[in-house]
């Protein structure tokens, strides 16, 4: 039964094209060997090198995010500043493109903030979108942002078509939030 | 001034400011999870050489930059108006951004930071990579 039944969840894994699926709680240090094995798996798979790093940039950029920003969050005991973030990246291939899919959760207060960043990015052409990230090159960083503007147009700015995401309600104070990238 | 020399890390690249011979490098990549902890140094460095740089004095940067996050980018563009403001002020400062003939990202990065320079002298430079 356990080979069967583990059989049967990587088989739903492959059908959906997923080359590999994380969740659970994340570090820089998981990021750095995950973004390795996906970079030796595309190059080795003869991915053109633009591909590649496109594919590695939106990776960093919302494993990052999920790090900084996740909402569901496990702390040490004050001793030690380690703090794990929990959330998902999922990588695969479809209709012959790379898509990259991150989720996490999120505070009920930040949905209203992050959905407008996200529509208006998705509002913007690829003109528009570089003019934007040189814009915010150029300006401080926000407070409370340590950088999630930036991070979300680079991106809208590696993506072939216009970032999916969605909301999903857990409770009154919380959002299940992901967004899907495909280069 | 005291050269700044910096190992390359997992996620943080080479630094290697040698102020004697006026010659400075970043390469290999960046994407640390604390961009001003890496960065700040540098910068630190940068500005105190650059402070007391006389008139005419030369200086070569060369950015050898494989991949960087959006916040080392943002760390670059800084460095970028520190070296233009400083060239504005009558160093003659010349910029090499390496990148290799296949990688479109890095070169756009090229072309992004030099369309805000006035006063440095940016050179793109294609260059195949050495392994």
């Amino acid at each position: 039964m356990l080979a069967k039944y583990y059989r049967s969840f990587k088989h739903d894994l492959d059908q959906r094209g997923i080359i590999f699926s994380f969740s659970g709680y994340l570090s820089e240090e998981i990021l750095y060997s995950l973004g390795n094995a996906l970079r030796q798996k595309m190059t080795l798979e003869d991915a053109n090198v633009s591909t590649v790093k496109k594919v590695f940039s939106v990776f960093v950029e919302q494993a990052q995010n999920i790090i900084r920003y996740s909402a569901d969050k496990l702390s040490g005991d004050g001793s030690k500043s380690i703090e794990l973030s929990s959330g998902m990246v999922t990588i695969g291939t479809e209709n012959d493109h790379f898509f990259i899919v991150c989720a996490n959760v999120v505070l009920a207060a930040d949905e209203p903030r992050l959905r407008e960043r996200l529509e208006r990015l998705r509002s913007m052409d690829r003109d528009a979108i570089k003019a934007y990230y040189k814009e915010q090159l150029r300006e401080a960083p926000e407070e409370q942002s340590k950088g999630a503007t930036i991070g979300l147009i680079e991106i809208a700015r590696r993506a072939s078509e216009p970032i999916e995401f969605d909301f999903d309600p857990i409770d009154a104070d919380k959002f299940f939030f992901c967004m899907k990238v495909s280069i | 001034m005291e050269n700044l020399r910096i190992t390359a890390t997992e996620r943080s690249p080479e630094v290697d400011f040698d102020f004697a011979a006026g010659r400075l490098r970043l390469k290999g990549e960046s994407y640390p999870e604390d961009a001003s902890a890496v960065f700040g140094p540098i910068f630190a460095a940068l500005e105190s050489f650059l402070a007391s740089a006389p008139q005419g004095r030369e200086v070569l940067f060369e950015f050898d930059l494989t991949y960087f996050n959006s916040s080392s980018a943002k760390a670059l563009m800084n460095m970028f108006q520190v070296l233009d403001h400083a060239a504005s002020g009558g160093r003659t400062i010349t910029v090499n951004w390496f990148f290799a003939p296949d990688d479109d990202t890095m070169k756009e990065f090229g072309e992004d930071f030099s369309e805000d320079l006035e006063h440095v002298a940016f050179n793109l430079v294609a260059v195949e990579p050495a392994d």
